[in-house]
């Protein structure tokens, strides 16, 4: 009948012009610096076929960076995105895709490492790997960065809008307050919201043992009903439609959010908080590992990775990277903590088996 | 006879009743109400489409008019790739999906199959079961049990598996109630079963295969979590690159490409709908 | 007027005009019961073999035989969710059917040249990008949006009201992105239902709407049915829309699994919670068809 005929042509027609389109020139609206000369070039191997498989956090590698990476090296990248670390687990465990860069979390690290799924690094391939602070280095996940080298840093943090708030808040103890019932937004993420309390008695933050669980329940009982949203991806859309006024959020977000409006104070908890480090590792069954490794090298190139920070705001602990930064960007106290409130920070370790009883604890306080 | 007999109450009334009939005071209503359904399903579209020409970048609000999305998108090659991709496996699902419930459908309505109930049950798993089940099994299946790669047959496996239901759910709904006379007459007329299937029932069937078929392209074009676990990197499509971008605050261009997407498919359907008019004159 | 409802008896004819399938119907049947036992049949079994089995401290299945994941799914933690979202998606589908209905028997009875703008006009919203649209409506509905805007600055309300994050906001969002599919199966009703036996109602005396109640609403039941199960059966895990509108603080039993997959690395815990949903709706079908039946 005519009206199916004409349906066929229309979504026909939508394919071919898909299909038609030519392929606009790969540029991004942020600007692409000159190509550095012949000094730093990419080590490309020959024995290995020149491509390369990146599975990453959704916005966290600009596509400018992507591009440019392969026309210095002919070597043709594609990206694939996941939203969270086990995300990434699950696929990569079932085997799917033939990754050659992961970008996992510190904790994350440690347990592929201890399950022997990483391809080791030599660092005569990465020699970049100076540039990195001597803090973010052979850390406890992965000591002398045998098996990943860290990307970008960050912290979990409280913002404030002050315009609603007008009292100094401190910490955890001073956002979960009563006054402040249905005006919170917290991280969906149940073993961050463990980690606070744990903090807040004291406790490490990877001490999630069955007795603690049980010790801190009480006071997430306390806590939880005070909370308006939950929102792991994007916490700041609450904060700035004035929904809350209050949230603990992700250093990234904090610092998008203080670079949007100054009403945004951003507060280091004083119980203690979640330095995160997310790193770049090459899967051990990985087919391309020289070529990963180039990758790995390019990234660590200062003005690589200023183009990063350029695009997302998060703790670079690439020190020759933050030389080329500007003021404004290592004022932001969301993306650049003092190294006194880093002390104050912990890393996560992995927790295994845990991760289910922390997720039942916080779903059935959810649910009340 | 006096003329002036007063017509009895209840003819006044029905006289009175017609100028209100039913059906015309029921379509104004009805008329009314759907204005009111399509005021409804558009706001947030005008929204969208309004925020695509904002100069500002989180879309909260109104700084100016701007054209620079649209023209950051046409750059924007990743996401117009991923359009792409986006559109060939809703096609093609659409097709498959189609094919099968409408297929479906038929044969189990017109014969009585082995384990009828099993299969009628058997069908709506896809539809019950919760996506990130879905996409994790036959994550497994494709790349354990099948050693396939991953890319666009997988994907448009795993759309078809979850669109095909609705298909064949609709095309059930209309097949209910139709004259069962209307084959036999057609093979007495000495069609075969799949003339008969294809000239006669078909057309019948139309309507629900349309409405079957536009379903089918909506669920996949916004397919997220399944696709999440059977694409490739090659077949990245475009919910998984939007979803991401919810992490630095959703993009205008996307504003931008929602606005290009609606305004094409009402300029083809107001085009078709005028070329058939002007054929039928 | 029942009478006129008896067009249904055409339906119980057709169980007796139902043939044995040939060899041909066979052939034609087998790409889609392939299919179901491939792509069906097959992962809903592994589904229900990893429900039995174990996990790593890394997330990954170990199978080794345990009733661990159905010991810990009966617990009123699950049931409560579950009820939760089987209750959201029952208040779905009810007001989709109100406002839907309507707008279909508008559209089903409009001029023939209307109708496929119309359908598509239906479904274009749902062309744009799921996060876009939902994001939409939460910059109408937040504190600082456009509805409060107007309540506020006309002066109705002191304070902007809190729309967002709370069950009308998820109700509101799961109506609105399940409406097309009620109102496309109940058009396809409505598109065939005989102008003439419709004036016939009207013109026997029955008011609107007994000639509605009685004879039109029975003639298109097929097409509410199928768009009864096409919002109910998948609002029920539709977890994106409840966690964004709702603000995540009622979970949704699809999030529930969801996140077995992810933070909580329990994948066979998540499989049970499925299986015995997966149970709970066969059962819920199996029954509505045995009453069918028995009518």
């Amino acid at each position: 009948m005519k009206h199916t005929k004409h349906l066929i042509a229309a979504l026909a027609a939508f394919v071919l012009a898909g299909c038609g389109k030519p392929a606009p020139s790969p540029t991004t609206e942020a600007s692409v610096p000159p190509a550095e000369p012949a000094a730093e070039q990419a080590t490309s191997t020959s024995t290995e076929p020149k491509t390369l498989s990146v599975f990453c956090w959704s916005e966290y590698i600009p596509q400018s960076v992507i591009d440019q990476f392969s026309k210095e090296t002919g070597i043709k990248v594609s990206v694939e995105n996941y939203a969270s670390n086990e995300e990434m687990l699950a696929k990569l465990l079932a085997g799917g895709g033939q990754y050659d860069i992961i970008q996992p979390s510190e904790y994350v690290v440690g347990a592929l490492i201890k399950e022997n799924l990483l391809h080791p690094i030599d660092h005569a391939n990465v020699p970049n790997l100076t540039n990195i602070k001597p803090t973010f280095l052979n850390m406890s996940f992965d000591p002398g960065n045998q098996f990943s080298v860290p990307f970008m840093v960050g912290s979990v943090g409280i913002v404030v809008n002050t315009d609603l708030v007008k009292e100094d808040i401190k910490g955890f103890a001073d956002v979960f307050q009563d006054k402040y019932k249905q005006n919170i937004v917290v991280l969906d993420d149940a073993r961050e919201i463990v980690s606070w309390a744990l903090a807040y008695k004291g406790l490490s933050v990877n001490a999630v043992t069955d007795e603690n669980v049980a010790a801190i329940k009480p006071l997430l009982a306390q806590w939880l009903p005070l909370v308006k949203v939950y929102d792991s991806d994007s916490p700041k859309t609450a904060l700035l439609n004035g929904d809350v006024a209050i949230g603990v959020v992700w250093g990234g977000e904090g610092a998008i959010l203080l670079n949007e409006d100054k009403k945004f104070k951003w507060v280091i908890p004083s119980e203690g908080a979640h330095l995160f480090v997310d790193s770049l590792a090459i899967p051990k069954q990985s087919k391309h590992p020289m070529n990963a490794q180039a990758f790995m090298n390019f990234i660590l190139r200062p003005e690589i990775s200023k183009q990063i920070s350029d695009a997302f705001p998060y703790t670079n602990p690439n020190m020759a990277a933050r030389a080329l930064l500007t003021p404004e960007q290592l004022a932001n106290p969301a993306s650049y903590p003092t190294d006194e409130e880093i002390s104050r920070m912990e890393i996560f370790t992995d927790i295994g088996e845990q991760a289910s009883k922390v997720d039942e604890i916080v779903t059935s306080l959810k649910v009340q | 006879m006096p003329a002036d007999v007063a017509t009895p109450l209840s003819t006044r009334l029905r006289g009175f009743q017609a100028l209100f009939s039913g059906t015309r005071l029921q379509n104004s209503f009805f008329g009314l109400w759907t204005l009111g359904v399509f005021a409804f399903l558009y706001i947030p579209i005008v929204l969208l489409v309004v925020f695509s020409f904002n100069s500002s970048r989180l879309n909260i609000r109104w700084e100016g008019f701007s054209l620079r999305w649209y023209s950051a998108l046409f750059s924007n090659a990743t996401l117009i790739a991923a359009l792409q991709n986006s559109l060939i496996v809703a096609v093609a699902t659409t097709v498959l999906a189609t094919i099968l419930g409408t297929v479906g459908a038929w044969m189990l309505y017109r014969y009585r199959f082995p384990m009828q109930r099993a299969i009628g049950l058997l069908i709506f798993i896809p539809m019950v079961m919760p996506e990130v089940l879905m996409g994790v099994s036959l994550l497994v299946l494709f790349v354990q049990l099948l050693e396939m790669p991953l890319g666009f047959l997988t994907l448009i496996i795993a759309h078809t598996t979850f669109c095909f239901p609705f298909v064949l759910v609709g095309v059930q709904a209309r097949l209910h109630g139709i004259d069962p006379f209307l084959e036999e007459a057609a093979l007495d007329l000495g069609a075969t079963p799949i003339q008969a299937f294809w000239k006669v029932i078909v057309p019948y069937l139309l309507p629900a295969i349309i409405s079957g078929a536009l379903m089918s392209f909506t669920l996949s074009l916004d397919e997220y979590i399944v696709s999440v676990f059977t694409t490739g990197s090659q077949t990245q499509t475009l919910p998984l690159k939007v979803f991401g971008m919810a992490k630095v605050g959703l993009n205008p261009q996307l504003n931008a490409l929602s606005t290009l997407f609606i305004l094409a498919t009402v300029l083809i359907v107001i085009c078709s709908q005028l070329l058939t008019s002007k054929k039928s004159t | 007027m029942a009478g006129l409802a008896a067009a249904s008896l055409g339906a119980k004819d057709s169980r007796t005009y139902r043939r044995t399938p040939g060899l041909l119907a066979w052939l034609v049947m087998l790409p889609l019961l392939a299919w179901l036992v491939l792509f069906i049949v097959v992962p809903t079994l592994m589904l229900v073999v990893v429900s039995f089995a174990d996990r790593d401290a890394l997330g990954r299945v170990v199978y080794q035989f345990s009733f661990d994941n159905y010991a810990r799914a009966f617990n009123w933690i699950w049931l409560r969710v579950l009820l939760q979202s089987v209750g959201y998606a029952l208040v779905t589908t009810l007001i989709c059917m109100a406002l839907g209905y309507p707008a279909a028997y508008f559209i089903g009875r409009a001029p023939v040249r209307w109708r496929a703008i119309l359908l598509m006009l239906v479904m274009v919203p749902f062309w744009t990008s799921f996060l876009i649209r939902t994001y939409a409506w939460i910059t109408i509905l937040s504190k600082e949006g456009l509805i409060n805007g107007l309540l506020v600055g006309s002066g109705l309300f002191a304070e902007p009201v809190t729309l967002l994050y709370t069950p009308f906001a998820v109700i509101l969002g799961l109506v609105y992105n399940f409406l097309p599919f009620m109102i496309l199966p109940i058009y396809t009703s409505v598109e065939k239902l005989d102008g003439a036996m419709i004036e016939a109602a009207y013109d026997l005396g029955a008011g609107p709407t007994r000639a509605f109640s009685q004879v039109i609403i029975p003639l298109t039941s097929p097409g509410i049915t199928a768009g009864a199960l096409l919002v109910f059966i998948p609002s029920i895990a539709m977890f994106a829309i409840t966690s964004l509108m709702g603000g995540g603080a009622d979970p949704n039993i699809g999030e529930v699994i969801y996140k077995q997959f992810t933070a909580g690395r329990n994948q066979p815990f998540g499989a049970a919670l499925g299986v015995l949903l997966l149970l709970i709706f066969v059962a819920a079908l199996w029954l509505t068809q045995r009453m069918r039946e028995e009518d």
